[in-house]
């Protein structure tokens, strides 16, 4: 731990106390690392590389700092270091879509980042000058400090229905961008949650059965949605917004007094997800570029089939974790545990019909290329890249200690049949959908632009005008009236008067 | 420190820009090295003594000295916390402006006039920085309108004349308001020394409506100065001036004295007590939080870079104002802090505005596409400093915004949060797309009017070391505002004595 507090503001700090810090330290900066070492090969021949790599550097710098951070404002540093040095990466190819979709996202971001500093302004002036963790945690939240931290924080953590800039700015970043801002940027929002609110609190528990209410409806429309959407990094997008759903239920069980359960099942969720979803986005960039060959789809079955959760993988044990908990942990409110899990099992078919459709979509795109790629040194470089993340993500579901007690539970029959049945209905589900093609919408409904870009630019439009208000000039032109005066007046009055006006004068003057 | 210095320290101080500025007065326009000598030797001697004397007020010393004026009113400099902050940044600016402007007149015409206001207006700053009452005060706030002047219409064009008319009439009337409020305080009170807590006290159950009346005057007064709401009109015409003296005029000089003049108005003639037994600080904030909405919405619309900058400074001032009329302790820190962190970061905009104007041609901010390639440094020194502007951390901006809105928490102003958060909103909305053209966009057409300044910088030195000189101080004063060299610590400080009187 590194004491900051003689150099800057009271409080300040870094260093790894927690174990939640260490470990998303951990997979942040592993992740990180991996797309850097993808960059510089898949970057390798693009314009503008040096601007890439400031604005990947800088909000790399963020991301980490912010995790590693002991107090709130050098939370918020990195935060907003970590926001507004994405815009950067979200631009960067230039393109219409990818400048209209920078713009949604640069707004929402500093939307967001004034909301959240809002609420750090309201919970520090109740914390009376003290900016550490520590501190703020002994100190109760009223609920408008909630609602600000809440959506400043789920404006970058993308669950519904502040989802809205993510299946955009994801897909226009390019590949190993948007791995990082679906695997690590926003984790970060969802560590804020945790961090900010502590668990316990007694206003925040009204608020727990409604966030766990947002959070299935988060995970069910990103699966509805990506289901409208043909090209694969939007399904990529849509389906972090899906799975951030699942995540904010566990947050939003963290803040209940058995957070001491819960905390290690939102650790291998989160991480398992963000090496997941980080290879899938890198694997989408390399299957948009190239055609590549057959083997390499392993690639993709692999951390799909992990989110899936096929038997045996990281995923199942997660989703049976979550099942379990949300049958052992009293719940809060009105919410019923068994129609939870009862979701939570159709969410599971929802999420493997998802990545059936992916898996369609990349199909697809493969077979739009023209001719195969050879593979040359740096597709294997960027493949070993993906490799990478996926040894970890096959390592992690058998020797990391959270991960490892949950694994342990899922081999049994029962557990196993719970997993598969819903991936058999999910592939009976799409296959007959795909094979019947009256079943399927018509294909007005696919890939539609999306209405919030308009509501974007109509933002743009409002602070940008170019015609404001003007004060009213006000000049009025004395010649005029005194004209008028004398043209109505009768001959002769001008002169008196004026005599008349000298004569009081003087008389003013006399007796003064 | 002696005694000798204790009471000389102050003259000193304004003497070393008044001495300079009148002999520079009188210098041909060829003699160019001397002037250039002139001026720097001014600007550094004035820095060392205020060095000097900041050390001393610190360790808790008072300057103190006087001379017989008027009856019942000495002419009276007096350095104690609040007026060093006002002095320091002067100093440190004016030292900055003075560098740039000495790069960006090169060649010029009519030099010595420029740089002869120049010092006087600086003279005049410190001047009523060290004011220990309100009658010295308003002599050297009068002294700052006719300084000023020259130097706004300088180019002679009928814009800067027309400018500088409405200038003229804008201040003189507000000079006018504000002598016929210390004349009616000065009928009741004489004029006592400023005193933490003010020293109206003693007539205030008697005289109530008297003294609502004299508030009211003053603060129209120095609202011209502060560019208040409906007094704001002349400091978007008067941006037609050179860049250096814009600069100037609205991260120290003008704007400030306003702000200062009303800071001086609240704590050390009203004071807090009597403000709010007068009800007096309500109406003050609202007025205030009216200007800061006003001026970041009307930044929306404007096309020209100066422009622009000028209706932000409007709102930014306003921060000053609303801050001390929370009359909270977190609150006033704020505003106090901002005084020097709005100074820095407005004067390093309005320095890099110059720069794209004295060497590409650039006006209007449609035209800054793709700057950024081409001045990597100014691009990056204006990237700094509206970031700062926006509140965006660890720059200096974040520190005031981050102490207002904690003491708008604190007074029970949950409103005056609301309204800082929606005008680093607004903030962002004027300033990100400037940001976005000088870095994303590609530049499409030719500069206006581009001139190669220098063979190996994007433009002349001395256009770019003051610029990055305050760039970096606008993230320093940012990051170390805790310790104990930084504004921030200078303005607890003085809040600490404002507020420990009773």
């Amino acid at each position: 731990m590194i004491d900051l507090s003689t150099w800057l503001w009271p409080g300040a700090g870094l260093g790894l106390v927690t174990e939640l810090q260490q470990l998303w330290w951990n997979f942040s900066l592993s992740l990180w690392l991996i797309a850097a070492a993808f960059s510089v090969s898949f970057m390798a021949n693009t314009a503008h590389k040096a601007r890439y790599w400031l604005f990947f550097s800088l909000s790399f710098a963020g991301n980490l700092l912010l995790i590693a951070a002991l107090d709130a404002v050098s939370f918020y540093i990195g935060f907003s270091l970590m926001s507004l040095s994405a815009y950067g990466l979200v631009v960067h190819s230039g393109h219409k879509t990818a400048r209209r979709a920078g713009r949604l996202y640069l707004q929402l971001a500093i939307v967001g980042e004034f909301l959240l500093l809002a609420g750090l302004i309201l919970r520090a002036s109740a914390a009376d000058g003290q900016y550490d963790w520590q501190s703020w945690q002994q100190i109760p939240l009223d609920h408008l400090t909630i609602l600000l931290i809440i959506s400043g924080l789920g404006l970058k953590a993308g669950f519904w229905p502040l989802h809205i800039w993510l299946p955009q700015a994801h897909p226009a970043a390019p590949a190993p961008a948007s791995a990082v801002l679906s695997g690590a940027m926003i984790k970060a929002g969802v560590l804020g949650l945790v961090v900010f609110l502590p668990a316990g609190d007694p206003l925040l528990q009204y608020w727990v059965p409604y966030m766990i209410t947002i959070g299935f409806c988060s995970a069910f429309f990103g699966v509805a949605a990506s289901l409208l959407y043909q090209q694969p990094k939007i399904i990529l997008a849509y389906s972090s917004v899906s799975q951030v759903g699942y995540i904010l239920v566990l947050v939003a069980l963290c803040w209940t007094d058995s957070a001491a359960l819960v905390i290690p099942v939102l650790m291998a969720y989160a991480s398992h997800h963000a090496f997941a979803k980080g290879a899938l986005f890198l694997y989408a960039g390399l299957n948009a570029r190239h055609k590549l060959p057959a083997a390499w789809q392993l690639l993709f079955w692999l951390p799909a089939l992990a989110l899936m959760a096929l038997p045996f993988s990281g995923g199942a044990a997660i989703k049976t974790g979550l099942k379990n908990l949300l049958g052992t942990v009293p719940l809060p409110g009105w919410l019923n545990a068994d129609l939870l899990v009862m979701l939570l099992s159709v969410g599971a078919v929802a999420t493997a019909i998802l990545f059936f459709h992916l898996a369609a979509a990349l199909r697809q795109q493969w077979r739009s290329h023209q001719q195969h790629t050879a593979a040359d040194w740096q597709l294997y470089w960027q493949g070993g890249c993906i490799f990478i993340a996926l040894l970890v993500l096959v390592w992690l579901p058998w020797h990391w200690q959270p991960l490892a007690l949950l694994t342990e539970k899922t081999l049994n029959l029962k557990a196993l049949y719970a997993l598969c049945w819903p991936l058999l209905l999910a592939l009976l589900v799409f296959t007959a959908v795909r094979w019947q093609s009256r079943w399927q919408l018509s294909s007005r409904y696919y890939d539609r632009p999306s209405i919030v870009i308009l509501w974007s630019l109509k933002l743009k439009r409002m602070y940008q005008p170019q015609r404001q208000w003007q004060a009213v000039r006000y000049r009025f032109n004395w010649r005029n009236v005194e004209r008028l005066v004398y043209r109505f007046s009768p001959g002769g009055v001008m002169g008196p008067s004026a005599l008349l006006l000298l004569m009081l004068l003087l008389l003013a003057n006399l007796l003064w | 420190m002696s005694a000798f210095w204790l009471e000389y320290l102050p003259l000193a101080i304004i003497l070393s820009s008044l001495l300079p500025g009148l002999i520079i007065f009188a210098l041909k326009e060829h003699q160019v090295k001397l002037r250039i000598t002139l001026n720097m030797l001014g600007a550094v001697v004035k820095l060392i003594l205020v060095i000097l004397m900041l050390q001393a007020v610190k360790a808790g010393q008072i300057f103190f000295f006087s001379i017989p004026f008027l009856p019942g009113a000495d002419l009276v400099l007096q350095g104690d916390a609040l007026s060093l902050l006002f002095v320091v940044l002067s100093s440190v600016l004016w030292l900055a402006t003075t560098v740039y402007a000495i790069g960006y007149l090169e060649n010029s015409p009519l030099r010595s006039r420029f740089f002869g206001y120049f010092s006087l207006c600086v003279s005049a700053t410190v001047g009523l920085a060290l004011a220990g009452n309100l009658v010295t005060f308003l002599l050297f706030y009068e002294l700052l309108t006719l300084a000023t002047f020259p130097l706004v219409v300088h180019r002679g064009t009928a814009e800067a004349l027309s400018a500088g008319r409405r200038y003229l009439i804008y201040t003189v009337s507000g000079g006018l308001l504000i002598f016929i409020g210390v004349a009616l305080l000065h009928s009741q009170l004489q004029s006592p020394l400023f005193a933490p807590g003010g020293y109206i006290d003693g007539i205030i159950t008697e005289q109530r409506w008297l003294l609502t009346i004299t508030f009211c005057l003053m603060i129209a007064g120095f609202g011209v100065k502060a560019a208040l709401l409906p007094l704001h009109g002349w400091l978007p015409q008067a941006m037609v001036a050179p860049a250096p003296v814009s600069a100037l005029l609205h991260a120290v000089a003008v704007v400030k004295a306003g702000a200062f003049g009303i800071i001086r108005l609240v704590y050390d003639v009203y004071g807090s007590d009597s403000m709010r037994q007068l009800q007096l600080a309500e109406p003050l904030m609202v007025l205030a939080a009216i200007t800061i909405l006003y001026g970041s919405w009307r930044a929306l619309a404007q096309q020209d870079i100066k422009r622009r900058l000028a209706y932000s400074t409007i709102s930014q001032v306003s921060y000053i104002t609303a801050g001390v009329a929370m009359l909270g302790p977190i609150a006033a820190v704020g505003g106090l802090v901002h005084l020097v962190h709005q100074g820095v970061m407005k004067i390093t905009l309005f320095f890099c505005a110059g720069n794209f104007a004295e060497t590409l041609g650039v006006h209007k901010i449609h035209q800054l596409n793709g700057a950024g390639r081409r001045m990597p440094l100014t691009s990056l020194a204006f990237t700094l400093g509206a970031l700062g502007m926006i509140g965006i951390p660890p720059t200096a901006g974040f520190i005031s915004k981050w102490y207002l809105g904690v003491g708008a928490v604190e007074t029970d102003h949950p409103m005056m949060l609301l309204i800082f958060i929606f005008s680093g909103l607004l903030n962002a909305a004027y300033f990100l797309p400037i940001l976005y053209r000088l870095w994303f966009v590609r530049q499409t057409t030719r500069w206006p009017a581009e001139r190669c300044l220098s063979k190996r910088f994007e433009t002349h030195w001395t256009l770019l070391l003051p610029m990055l000189f305050t760039a970096l101080l606008i993230i320093l004063m940012g990051l170390f505002a805790s310790t104990g060299v930084s504004p921030l610590s200078w303005a607890e400080l003085i809040v600490g004595r404002e507020f420990r009187y009773d």
